[in-house]
């Protein structure tokens, strides 16, 4: 197995600073946690157990990096959201029935995703959303990150994750109707 | 039996999230069946879902390092390893 930082910037860098840039959507930021990767494996080479290839073991170091880095952000904006004071309260009857019925919307995502107009109104809507929100929903549905993963980034119970997920989606879904799907939208 | 939106409304996101248990699958499929309303919720989530996973894989399935990156990454790494 080769330890030489080079060759493995050279066959996995592109790889790895996909990954770190579609969690951190900055490219400054993915190329930083990218060289903190490489010069840790490159400290830390005879730990690889060479059980895994190089790439999932690099790939490990640098997931490892950016939950720290995601944590670390998260706890110097002191950024907090109670539990109670739930603002889905806000879409339904106090019987629990919508009080604003949904619609059936029509787009297909194949369609969707081709129109630039609607990633601004999406992007708009998420950028709408209270912050840790917005951290969580764009970890798990965006990046596609799973629970466990979100949860540690987040120092958070996978309850609470659930929670705040349920008031993104609910949140992002309303503003779409409003913004997006509302006119010429079948309800 | 009839369960309120709201709470089927938190049944459809963590569907996306987890495995719903036995009973909690019955009670959302069952309302489900019953509530136009929490049937289009629960299809308008999944749309927003798909959306941005195919909004995501053409944004950053290309992203490569620019040349400059690489070049300042091959430099940072000779200065710290040596080699």
């Amino acid at each position: 197995m080769n330890s030489d930082p080079h060759l493995w910037l050279k066959d996995h860098g592109d790889y790895l600073y996909r990954y770190a840039l579609s969690r951190l959507h900055n490219e400054d930021l993915a190329s930083d946690m990218l060289q903190e990767t490489l010069l840790a494996g490159w400290r830390g080479f005879e730990n690889f157990a060479g059980q895994s290839s190089i790439r999932t073991w690099l790939v490990g170091i640098l997931k490892h990096k950016i939950i720290d880095h995601i944590r670390l952000d998260i706890r110097n904006r002191k950024l907090a959201e109670s539990v109670e004071n739930d603002p889905t309260s806000a879409y339904f009857n106090e019987n629990g029935s919508w009080s604003e019925a949904p619609s059936a919307w029509q787009d297909n995502p194949e369609e969707l995703c081709q129109s630039e107009q609607f990633h601004a109104v999406l992007e708009s809507c998420i950028g709408k959303l209270p912050e840790k929100q917005q951290i969580v929903f764009r970890m798990r549905d965006i990046t596609g990150d799973d629970s466990d993963t979100i949860c540690k980034s987040c120092d958070m119970t996978s309850t609470h994750l659930h929670v705040l997920l349920h008031r993104a989606r609910l949140a992002l879904r309303m503003c779409l109707q409003w913004n997006w799907f509302g006119e010429g939208s079948r309800s | 039996m009839k369960h309120a939106c709201k709470e089927i409304s938190r049944l459809a996101s963590d569907s996306l999230d987890r495995k719903l248990g036995l009973w909690e699958k019955l009670k959302f499929r069952m309302h489900l069946f019953i509530c136009v309303n929490c049937r289009n919720c629960d299809n308008n989530l999944k749309l927003i879902r798909n959306a941005l996973d195919l909004i995501e894989k053409t944004k950053y399935g290309q992203a490569r390092l620019s040349d400059v990156q690489r070049d300042q990454l091959h430099q940072t790494l000779k200065k710290n390893t040596g080699c």
